[in-house]
């Protein structure tokens, strides 16, 4: 027995030894949740400086209500993010508290989440955007910021042009004549586009749906009712084809980023017009930082079916869910609603510049694009492409990208999506 | 795994143990022989099996269940056959087809500048540094400064317009992306393919070339008639790595240059694998994916060594 233990004892060492390479070498494993007096949190923002109050803010509110728990924020790179998630839902284990984007990404992972509803019903009128956390009736997440979809205009190419920078045009017909006149007089394009990545068309289809479609086709078009072959759905994609056609975009749109190629081109005056975002970035902040707020101008799209009531589109942008593997949910429901504390998000909104989700924030110093935006957003509706699945909605990229090249026709497009929406 | 082997050589050594008694030394000098090679290579082995081959096996049996409501559920082969009936990934197995047929290509091209280096052109040391040094830069600044280079309104282009040449949109137009994107890999890497001709002249006789060059062979000749037949293993040699070099790695390339587009014309199989995964939340679907881009690696690899080795039985 004796002469047997060196080998065996070394063959356990051996063992151990793989073993623990094994633990070291699986990643995150100190970094997920589970204890009740920890809880983490994963997101892409708050290892950003422009973060850095919004964060401070809501661990201090959370401080005051728990003052035992300690809270650790791991800001993960957003390129990874949702594979990086992935794996923890996989494996059933992970952070207790996770940033969203609304829409597709949290509705497609809902069955990992902890419903809310019991935990934020005090919030609901504070804040804006649920929907965009929403799934079959159930709240995941409350809204952090508003995502949605001006059209910015750079006022100074309109003066220059010997246009009114203060009266946006009311049709799209007046709109696309005022291009004509810009591009005449500046060389300046009517359209900064960037569709490498397929995003142009989703900030197209929801920024002009809201002008082409009838109010009962819109909202039959949010509740899931898409008739794909209705004509003013396929006025959207036609003018979008036209668009093109007719070089109202910027050159090379199929290859220019949006993110954030297309908004360069904005900023630097290649372009009269931008279909921008709220918050994060290509927002009116980003923007005036280039042009100055005056010169800064935003509008809802111009008429284009006369029995369309033009809106902003907008969503909540993202928000904080609780996982369903965390122990404590209600503390986890806490820290949620501690990171949607009003003095939270008037931090972010002052410091990064985002659409917060609470419409009590004093929104009035930062210039008169962000005062038209807060205004637009109470007769706002959801954005037409954040209804529709990731898939379709990766599908419509392409697709708007062959448009464009003119290697598809409109109808076969609408004939591919319908197929594709139906099917989830 | 690690439970077993550890049982049984538990179970190896009281069984020796009840055996004939002879010397007490010799016995444990036999079974510490017998047992040392499987102690020292345990770690080994378990670090392939365990890190390596079970993961392995775990990710062909989840390619077998199903995704979102079907979370968990076997599914027998649906996934591969959404696959099949997926247009995108067949644009990522037919450009895996085009990178085949553009491997010529990309193994003439270092050959070619090694020869010329070989051959003494003036400034060949220069050309030696500049060549390779594009192979130690990372993909994604490759694929950054070649998206300003090769943007709409990029010098390229301009360029092109000084010699009354329209603009070309090359990462944007889907039946030329996939070549601008090859091209650039083929840039990015053809340094090191470029080292191992120069390594493999350096075996060259050069009593040959100096023969050629009394009878009067020219260029071309020389190249075709004494470089090339002398360099066959070296030539074999840079297909396989630049081969592998081009299923494997060009990820990096494809994410930042074209994101895939235009059209999904660029798709390949990792970045099938990661979309699916990481975009459309579709884990056990970029499962399947990534058993596919596995059995289509294994073939090639084996393909490659039965090269490899009927090149070595030549020797």
């Amino acid at each position: 027995m004796k002469q047997r233990t060196p080998w065996t004892a070394a063959l356990v060492v051996g063992l151990a030894l793989t073993a623990a390479g094994c633990g070291s070498a699986s990643g995150p494993g100190n970094s997920s949740g589970g204890s009740s007096d920890k809880l983490v949190v994963w997101d892409w923002k708050s290892g950003d400086a422009k973060a850095a109050g919004y964060v401070q803010k809501a661990k201090e509110d959370f401080a005051k209500k728990h003052p035992g728990v300690t809270v650790e924020f791991v800001a993960q790179p957003f390129d990874q993010y949702y594979t990086l998630l992935g794996a923890a839902i996989q494996s059933g284990k992970g952070p207790d508290v996770i940033l969203f984007n609304g829409g597709g990404q949290i509705r497609d992972r809902s069955d990992a989440l902890a419903p809310l509803d019991s935990y934020v019903a005090d919030d609901k009128q504070r804040l804006a955007g649920w929907d965009a956390f929403t799934k079959g009736g159930k709240i995941y997440a409350e809204p952090v910021t508003l995502q949605g979809h001006p059209i910015y205009y750079n006022k100074d190419l309109y003066q220059k042009a010997g246009l009114n920078p203060d009266a946006p045009a009311k049709t799209l017909d007046e709109f696309i004549r005022n291009c004509g006149v810009i591009t005449q007089k500046t060389g300046a394009k009517c359209f900064s586009l960037g569709n490498k990545e397929g995003v142009g068309i989703q900030f197209w289809l929801s920024a002009l749906g809201s002008a082409v479609l009838t109010p009962q086709e819109y909202d039959d078009w949010i509740a899931g009712k898409r008739n794909w072959s209705s004509p003013d759905v396929k006025k959207i994609f036609e003018l979008w084809k036209q668009a093109g056609d007719t070089g109202l975009n910027t050159d090379g749109a199929n290859s220019t980023a949006m993110f954030n190629d297309a908004f360069a081109s904005f900023n630097s005056g290649k372009a009269a017009n931008i279909i921008g975002l709220m918050s994060d970035v290509g927002h009116w902040k980003d923007f005036a930082e280039f042009l100055t707020p005056e010169k800064v101008g935003v509008t809802v799209a111009p008429q284009v079916n006369p029995a369309a009531k033009p809106s902003l589109p907008y969503d909540g942008g993202i928000g904080y869910a609780v996982a369903k593997w965390t122990k404590d949910q209600k503390l986890a429901a806490d820290l949620v609603r501690s990171l949607t504390s009003t003095d939270a998000l008037k931090a972010f909104f002052v410091d990064g510049g985002a659409i917060a989700s609470d419409t009590t924030i004093d929104t009035s110093a930062g210039g008169p694009a962000v005062k038209t935006i807060v205004s637009d957003v109470k007769n706002g509706k959801p954005a037409l492409h954040v209804a529709l699945g990731s898939k379709t909605v990766d599908l419509m990229g392409r697709l708007s990208q062959q448009l464009l090249s003119g290697s598809i026709t409109v109808d076969e497009v609408l004939q591919q999506l319908a197929a594709s929406d139906k099917t989830g | 795994m690690a439970a077993q082997s550890l049982s049984a050589v538990d179970a190896a050594v009281p069984a020796s143990t009840a055996g004939a008694a002879s010397s007490r030394r010799n016995r444990r000098g036999s079974r510490a022989e017998r047992l040392a090679p499987l102690v020292l290579l345990a770690p080994a082995v378990l670090v392939i099996a365990g890190l390596r081959l079970w993961p392995l096996v775990l990710g062909i049996n989840f390619s077998f269940t199903g995704d979102g409501d079907r979370n968990g559920l076997a599914v027998g082969f649906d996934n591969y056959l959404t696959l099949l009936g997926d247009p995108l990934f067949r644009t990522a197995l037919r450009n895996v087809g085009l990178l085949v047929l553009l491997l010529p290509v990309a193994v003439a091209i270092p050959g070619l500048l090694a020869t010329f280096i070989f051959l003494k052109v003036p400034g060949h040391r220069l050309y030696r540094g500049v060549y390779f040094f594009p192979a130690v830069l990372s993909p994604v600044i490759v694929g950054a400064i070649f998206n300003l280079l090769l943007a709409f309104d990029g010098p390229f282009n301009a360029l092109l317009g000084g010699l009354g040449i329209p603009p070309v949109d090359w990462l944007g137009d889907p039946d030329v992306a996939i070549f601008a994107v090859v091209g650039v890999h083929v840039w990015a890497t053809f340094g090191m393919a470029l080292v191992v001709f120069l390594a493999g002249f350096a075996t060259l006789d050069s009593s040959l070339l100096d023969a050629a060059k009394v009878d009067g062979a020219s260029l071309p000749q020389t190249i075709w008639h004494v470089i090339v037949p002398s360099l066959s293993r070296t030539i074999q040699f840079v297909f396989v790595t630049t081969m592998i070099g081009m299923l494997t790695s060009m990820f990096g390339l494809v994410y930042v240059m074209t994101s895939g587009g235009p059209e999904g014309s660029t798709y390949l199989p990792e970045y099938y694998v990661w979309i699916q995964q990481g975009q459309m939340n579709q884990p056990a679907l970029a499962s399947a994916a990534s058993t596919a881009l596995f059995l289509i690696m294994l073939v090639v690899g084996l393909a490659q060594i039965s090269i490899l080795r009927r090149a070595g039985k030549e020797d």
